[in-house]
């Protein structure tokens, strides 16, 4: 069961789990075994607004750290995620294709894009939950400023 | 003598919110041209601001909403206004259906969005026909 992180700004409460790195962009990645899972952070989905439609490379797709993995369509924007991590796409959520609302529902369960095998994960390229809270919280603040 | 009482239509009032436009147009849509005999429209605003005639027309009839966005407003104001939610309906939903219709724009809704109205109200309307076939039953039975 993930534990949370949490900071509120203006009326919006955002939550980040504890069990799991974070690239800027706001991809998470959590290691099981020796297979890597993906989904989008709490902030991400919020920003992003409800999702009406997303896009998953397919399995087999071999992604390197930068490719995009997923394209996502929402109320508000669409957009193009690029991997966190390198890896073979082993498994995509079904879910995106059926219920791709579940991203904002259940950003760190249910919601989850794609298992990844074979992966490297640059430890560099990535955010610890506290280094990714910090950072999240300086662009909602911006962002609220801005509104 | 029979009495079928209009089919009350509340659309999401957001301005500014393309998904609001959405509903607003297959809301006007409805009452003016697929079912004018059957459908009412009520403005939310109304509803917010208390007015007591359109408060009548929520708690006397049936409703669809159509919400534009995941706060429901529509549906949560008819509810709390004592009117029967028939049907909630939201633009996402609708446009999941209709992929084809990328909506766009705000006070002009582009092609897609237009299309995306027309075939919620399309939808409405075959609700609209449920319901008041229902309603028949109910007064014959």
């Amino acid at each position: 069961m993930a534990e949370f992180l949490e900071t509120t700004i203006d009326k919006f409460i955002f939550k980040v789990a504890t069990d799991r790195s974070y690239s800027s962009e706001g991809l998470w990645v959590k290691a099981e075994g020796d297979r890597l899972r993906v989904g989008l952070s709490d902030f991400l989905q919020q920003r992003s607004g409800d999702v009406a439609f997303a896009e998953v490379k397919p399995e087999g797709t071999l992604l390197k750290m930068g490719d995009e993995i997923a394209s996502i369509e929402s109320i508000k924007v669409n957009i193009s995620l690029t991997s966190p991590v390198s890896g073979t796409i082993v498994k995509v959520n079904p879910a995106m294709t059926t219920t791709p609302e579940s991203i904002n529902q259940d950003p760190y369960g249910e919601g989850w894009l794609v298992i990844l095998e074979d992966g490297n994960v640059t430890k560099a390229a990535l955010l610890d939950p506290q280094a990714y809270l910090a950072l999240m919280k300086g662009q909602a603040e911006q962002e609220a400023k801005n509104q | 003598m029979s009495v079928q009482r209009k089919v009350v239509i509340v659309p999401c009032s957001g301005i500014g919110k393309t998904y609001g436009t959405v509903s607003r147009e297959a809301a006007y849509e409805i009452v003016e041209d697929l079912r004018p005999k059957d459908a009412q429209l009520v403005a939310l605003s109304m509803l917010v601001l208390g007015d007591e005639s359109t408060r009548a027309a929520v708690a006397g009839n049936q409703a669809i909403t159509i919400d534009g966005c995941k706060l429901a407003c529509a549906s949560k104001m008819v509810k709390e206004n004592g009117g029967r939610v028939a049907q909630e309906i939201a633009v996402l939903d609708v446009y999941r259906r209709y992929k084809q219709f990328k909506p766009n724009g705000i006070a002009e809704l582009n092609e897609g969005g237009l299309h995306l109205a027309h075939a919620l109200a399309e939808e409405v309307a075959i609700s609209i026909d449920n319901l008041r076939s229902k309603n028949k039953e109910g007064q014959n039975a």
